[in-house]
């Protein structure tokens, strides 16, 4: 659902103080009414209204799933369709300013919406979709103008414009502000070259939100500008880059002489930094406190564990159980963590973005965790599974499913084996410790923005962004 | 500065937590946590009266009998108060006075004097649960007859009591003639002989106590015998694994604030050692440790405390709140010593030594993991819930 491996460095802040402010005061523009309690009466007829619309529009049933495998075209033109009629019954961007097409409504209409339409079927928008929502959109309110926001975001809250991240390079992950993307002005535009990569879903979505240098003389975290890049543009190349699942959801851009306008310039120029700064609060999970609050109240031990035991066989086994329980006792601390971490970001909004870095830790340590005990569950049948062809014979297994990549035969299906489904989430458990951010940058930020530990040297603080890739080439070995 | 157990506190919760650490911080520092544990007695009754006076010993009761809550959820209050309490190794037994507390509290008018002296401070109670229903393997169990006269005669010895030998009361939990029945014993009752033990956590005194032949009357036993004490049982599990929780996260949070300060000062190769991410990001992941703990003992107390005080046994409706606490009990048990062995790796030798606190916390989280459930025993409890078919 975001940008792989793009992190910031912990470089920000002792130098660059301005580099903190950006995100906590993006609630406010984002939700303006929201700490007005609605009075109960109109939020009861609002749900009635929501409740009715839903039921006479909306069919019933999960999410199509589209986050995982390839996306078909035509489920995310049936999801901007579906998208389209929930924006024009004003259903949309409930939270969101009414001058940019939202409706201006507190966080209890969002939840008393969602609540309404649990059991029915809306937009999945894939990948792009959660991109789009959750982080560039939320990003945009913050610090775009007012008129970029005219213009995108109503298209956006209708479903007609996906926003991608265009954050990560080949040659800048961790380190996030060290991207090498230039754009240079020309004219009243500005003409771009580079190349992006991990960005999930842009084979599909229509915008990139691309982090580019504007200024190579200054030290690295001054010189960044935000641009919003259509995908169609001339001079723009998305390649799909196939996972270790076998799917192939990530792409690479290419950049070649690409034109854009000052219009498409997101926040300042050369203050991409704070920008990104924002963003990376949403990557991390800075969305929680705008999420309903749990109290980590349980909701049964690990079920999916339990299920897995019991097609596999093991549900009696002492050693299995344990493992599972095991499971559940971070499943709840996780839960638990999660509300904590939201009320601590509302009441100390200065520390969100670093807080946040909490929650993507969290899932970066314990989801491989996670998955090695359902590995450990399933066993030879989380390794080996029999397959069904399509129809419905038993089918040669050696090729022809998601994980092994080899997709010779599409129709074959996994049968009723649990294996499958094991695999996968074996193969993507590292996701998280590294996608958006990696362990290390969190466990940076956590360790020097809440506990305060000294900062690490730095050989490109104070420098010229030229110099230091200069600089960067004489490193040499401790055996020379 | 509060060890921050809960993410946001009521004014109401901050005046009773910055006043219960000021007295903390006025009679019992850790120096005096450390002469304490030097000597031979424990705390005095001063010290007792004091926070009996700040409500420790009243949050889990009603305020007809001197108690009350400020927040509406007693074991939520008492939860963010045993953790300033466990930030500074206080000695003596929260967990168990609140415990006996509650259930004195659930009899009515029937204990109210005693109940009331235990509110003020002015009595001790402690719990004999020993290993009934497994909890504690080793700490033995009390037998309780029936004596022919309407009362009941108690035999046996159980171990790993806090302050076994500083209490004017006991509850003890025993099997019965009609199954798991729980008494009221004053410890001056002919036959009650209580002991210390020698403890790795040299901030606590705990004991054990012999009964031999004692009797009691039928007004001593608390509740009904049978199932509702069983289940009753489970409820009392559940408040003092959180308070004993709760108390672990207020040493956790010290030792590691201790070492992300010895990380800052400790200066090696020409820079503080906390800017070498080898122990940078160590800290980073015990400090996420401390917050999921912390999450997960507050979401736990806020449940199971939802309760009105004093109330039956819960039935169906707060099986959430006893499986958070443990879950949280779980959680803390194996993450809170995991938390000692990092920050002792920071400290490095200096944290060997006897005049660095740290050895303090170390036994303090070491002790407490076992105390009223081992993570494994939690963790079995749990796995109860899970089908078997």
């Amino acid at each position: 659902m975001r940008d792989i491996a793009a992190e910031h460095d912990s470089d920000v802040g002792a130098e660059h103080d301005d580099g903190d402010n950006a995100a906590p005061e993006r609630d406010d523009s984002a939700a303006p009414e929201r700490e007005v309690r609605a009075p109960a009466q109109a939020l009861d007829e609002y749900r009635a209204r929501a409740r009715a619309w839903i039921e006479a529009n909306l069919e019933r049933g999960q999410a199509s799933g589209l986050r995982r495998g390839d996306t078909d075209p035509a489920a995310i033109a049936a999801g901007r369709a579906l998208q389209r009629r929930l924006y024009e019954a004003g259903y949309t961007g409930i939270t969101w300013p009414r001058e940019y097409g939202g409706q201006g409504l507190g966080p209890e209409y969002e939840r008393a919406f969602q609540q309404e339409a649990r059991g029915y079927r809306l937009p999945d928008l894939g990948i792009a979709g959660g991109t789009t929502f959750g982080v560039c959109a939320m990003t945009m309110l913050a610090h775009a103008s007012a008129d970029f926001l005219r213009r995108h975001i109503p298209r956006i809250l209708a479903g007609e414009e996906l926003f991608v991240q265009f954050f990560s390079e080949p040659e800048a992950g961790s380190d996030l502000a060290g991207v090498r993307t230039r754009a240079v002005r020309s004219g009243d535009g500005w003409v771009l070259n580079g190349s992006k990569i991990w960005s999930s879903g842009a084979y599909y979505a229509d915008w990139g939100m691309c982090l580019a240098r504007t200024d190579w003389d200054v030290p690295k975290h001054r010189g960044l500008t935000w641009f919003a890049v259509p995908v169609t543009a001339p001079g723009v190349t998305v390649e799909r880059i196939r996972q270790i699942t076998g799917d192939a959801e990530f792409c690479q851009e290419f950049f070649d002489d690409v034109v854009l306008g000052d219009g498409d310039v997101i926040g300042q120029v050369n203050d991409g930094w704070t920008v990104a700064q924002t963003m990376l609060m949403f990557e991390r999970g800075g969305g929680l406190s705008h999420g309903t609050r749990t109290t980590g109240a349980s909701t049964g031990v690990a079920p999916d564990l339990v299920e897995l035991a019991r097609a596999t066989g093991r549900l009696a086994d002492p050693l299995t159980r344990d493992l599972i329980v095991r499971a559940h006792v971070d499943d709840v601390a996780r839960r638990a963590l999660l509300a904590r971490l939201g009320e601590r970001m509302r009441t100390d909004p200065a520390q969100a973005l670093h807080l946040a870095s909490y929650a993507k830790l969290v899932s970066g340590v314990h989801d491989p965790i996670r998955a090695d005990i359902a590995m450990r569950i399933g066993g030879a049948d989380a390794v080996n599974w029999e397959t069904v062809g399509a129809d419905g014979a038993c089918a040669d297994g050696a090729h022809g499913d998601a994980v092994s990549g080899d997709a010779v035969n599409r129709d074959e299906r996994p049968g009723d084996s649990p294996g499958p489904k094991v695999a996968v989430g074996f193969l993507n458990s590292r996701f998280m410790s590294i996608a958006g951010g990696t362990n290390e940058m969190q466990r940076n930020s956590i360790g020097e923005r809440v506990l305060g530990l000294p900062r690490e040297p730095s050989f490109d603080r104070g420098k010229p962004f030229r110099e230091v890739l200069r600089d960067a080439r004489g490193w040499s070995s401790a055996r020379e | 500065m509060s060890v921050g157990l809960l993410a946001s506190a009521t004014p109401e919760q901050e005046l009773l937590l910055d006043s219960s650490s000021r007295f903390i911080e006025r009679t019992m520092p850790l120096p005096s946590v450390r002469e304490l544990a030097a000597g031979s007695g424990g705390v005095d009754a001063r010290y007792h009266e004091a926070a009996g006076s700040l409500g420790w010993f009243g949050m889990l009761v009603g305020e007809e009998h001197g108690g009350g809550t400020v927040s509406g959820n007693g074991l939520l209050d008492a939860a963010a108060v045993a953790a300033e309490r466990g930030g500074v190794l206080q000695p003596g037994s929260f967990a168990t006075a609140n415990v006996v507390a509650h259930l004195l509290a659930a009899e009515g008018s029937r204990h109210g004097e005693v109940l009331a002296r235990l509110v003020a401070g002015r009595a001790r109670a402690t719990w004999a649960v020993g290993d009934v229903a497994g909890l504690t393997p080793g700490a033995g169990e009390i037998v309780a007859g029936e004596d022919g006269g309407g009362g009941f005669r108690l035999d046996g010895d159980v171990r790993h009591v806090p302050d076994a030998a500083d209490c004017d009361l006991l509850v003890v939990t025993a099997h019965g003639p009609r199954g798991l029945t729980q008494f009221l014993v004053a410890a001056d009752t002919p036959g009650v002989q209580a002991r210390r033990m020698a403890s790795l956590d040299i901030t606590r005194r705990p004991g054990a106590v012999r009964f031999h032949d004692v009797r009691v009357g039928a007004d001593a036993v608390l509740g009904a015998p049978g199932d509702a004490t069983a289940a009753r049982f489970e409820w009392q599990v559940g408040i003092a694994a959180v308070l004993t929780a709760a108390e672990s996260v207020g040493a956790m949070h010290r030792d590691l604030e201790a070492a992300v300060e010895h990380a800052g000062t400790r200066i090696a190769f020409g820079r503080p050692i906390g800017s070498f991410q080898a122990v940078k990001h160590l800290l980073a992941d015990l400090s996420l440790s401390l917050e999921m703990a912390k999450a997960v003992v507050s979401a736990a107390a806020e449940s199971l405390g939802s309760e009105p005080p004093g109330s039956e046994p819960p039935g169906f409706g707060a099986r959430d709140g006893v499986d958070l606490a443990h879950a949280a009990k779980a959680f803390v048990a194996e993450h809170g010593v995991e938390l000692a062995h990092g920050c002792f790796q920071v400290f490095g030798g200096v944290g060997y030594t006897w005049e660095h606190d740290h050895h303090l916390f170390m036994r303090r989280l070491a002790a407490d993991a076992v105390a009223f459930g081992s993570a494994q025993w939690h963790r079995d409890r749990l796995g109860e819930r899970i089908g078997v078919g």
